[in-house]
């Protein structure tokens, strides 16, 4: 009986707590534990590395680490402007395309921040931000790596932290063309299996290795923002769409700092 | 009194978990420590104690995670009614039935936590939930049970030598 009382109040106490959060009453609360919380958090993930390397396969030697480091990112930056050249170049025919481009990406102003936790759930790909809602970010702001990738887009704001939903995330979808093909579709995250880009007419020709990027359809993302790079095409002749395993080009898993697009604003069309 | 060093061995649980589970997945799911903790608990040292222990380590997670305050203290209720099942079935070892009710509280926990998130217009994709967290997260959490049982056990038979009169269930 004593069992089924507690069970009762806490769970409506519980309920309550969900409700006020979904109005965003606790969110002074959040931020303060946050703000309490993250250099904690931060010294137990730097204590915990060495064994997250190891078990990662990555290496357990320093030095490689940081040269591997360099190296990826050094790639990455190299990917991204290489993305950039490719849609320039196929915009470059069309000036009125490409004017407009222009005009819907004024130059970037970023604001850079540093990743402080990662949501442990199982059923999402979150990460935490040092900075927030007083420092100008704003929810659907787009995050970017440091070499340049797409990484996510703010979720949420507090006033000293945000949280960003990473395009792995099973909620996640962009709109995204293979820029060697122009084949458009839809990049969508899900549980543990990576990216996969869905949508992509049958007749487009998609392969291995070609480089993804957003569409800036929708108006929710810049357009030819990196996403990442083709790893498989699956689907067969009878489908109607073809479906791509997409590697991203940010290392998702191992973030440190991200870049928030703060210059650009998503645009909200409206239904005809 | 004795809260006073079980609440901030809790929260440290709670904090630790998510600073550092999302770097040590196995089976492409992350641990549950907090989940296993409370769970060895309530079986060795009975429910009370953590009746009070899961709304602090709920709220506490929940607040510095993305999801809504509340979610986890939901998620973790299942812990209470598994233990006092498991009382009033007294078996010779304590440890299996220990392994079985982690493995059903995970189940319980991420089950509640999906039905949540889909309430608050956050849901994960049920169709995938089954055989890409659901089981692999029972079965690491269940792997994890030895980690956490043993010193709880330890802790809670030196505590009996100590004060022979507070019963600790065999």
């Amino acid at each position: 009986m004593r069992t089924l009382v507690w069970v009762l109040v806490v769970g409506l106490v519980a309920l309550l707590g969900i409700a006020l959060s979904q109005l965003g009453a606790l969110d002074p609360f959040k931020n303060g534990a946050l703000t309490v919380a993250s250099p904690l958090e931060r010294a137990l993930r730097t204590a915990a590395s060495p064994a997250a390397d190891f078990l990662d396969n990555t290496t357990d030697r320093q030095d490689l680490e940081d040269e591997n480091r360099l190296l990826r990112q050094q790639i990455e930056e190299l990917t991204a402007e290489i993305a950039h050249l490719k849609e320039a170049q196929f915009t470059a025919a069309d000036l009125a395309e490409l004017a407009e481009v222009e005009e819907s990406r004024p130059d970037d102003q970023l604001v850079v921040a540093r990743v402080i936790a990662r949501d442990p759930s199982n059923l999402k790909e979150r990460l935490a931000i040092d900075h927030g809602s007083s420092d100008g970010i704003s929810e659907g702001m787009v995050v970017m790596s440091e070499g340049g990738s797409l990484v996510g887009v703010i979720s949420k704001v507090l006033d000293d932290f945000a949280w960003v939903i990473l395009i792995t995330d099973p909620n996640s979808n962009v709109n995204a063309m293979v820029l060697e093909s122009r084949a458009q579709g839809v990049v969508s995250g899900s549980l543990h299996d990576g990216l996969s880009m869905d949508l992509i007419p049958q007749d487009a020709e998609v392969e291995p290795g070609n480089t993804v990027a957003t569409s800036g359809l929708g108006g929710n993302f810049p357009q030819a923002l990196l996403i990442g790079q083709v790893a498989a095409v699956r689907g067969e002749q009878q489908d109607v769409f073809k479906k791509a395993e997409v590697e991203p080009a940010a290392g998702l898993s191992r973030l440190e700092n991200v870049l928030v697009l703060t210059s650009f604003t998503t645009i909200h069309l409206e239904s005809p | 009194m004795r809260y006073l060093l079980f609440v901030p061995l809790i929260l440290f649980v709670a904090l630790a978990q998510v600073a550092t589970a999302p770097y040590f997945p196995l089976l492409g799911v992350r641990a549950n420590p907090l989940l296993v903790l409370l769970m060895c608990w309530a079986v060795v040292r009975r429910p009370r104690e953590t009746m009070v222990l899961i709304p602090l380590a709920g709220a506490f997670k929940d607040l510095i995670t993305t999801d809504p305050v509340g979610v986890s203290v939901l998620a973790l209720l299942p812990i209470v009614p598994l233990a006092a099942i498991r009382e009033r079935r007294p078996m010779e070892s304590d440890f299996l039935p220990t392994l079985a009710v982690v493995a059903v509280a995970s189940l319980s926990y991420h089950l509640i936590y999906m039905m949540v998130l889909t309430a608050v217009g956050d849901g994960p994709p049920w169709l995938q939930s089954p055989m890409r967290v659901l089981l692999p997260a029972a079965l690491f959490n269940a792997l994890l049970t030895p980690i956490f049982y043993l010193p709880v056990r330890w802790a809670t038979m030196l505590s009996e030598m100590v004060r022979p009169s507070i019963r600790v269930p065999s």
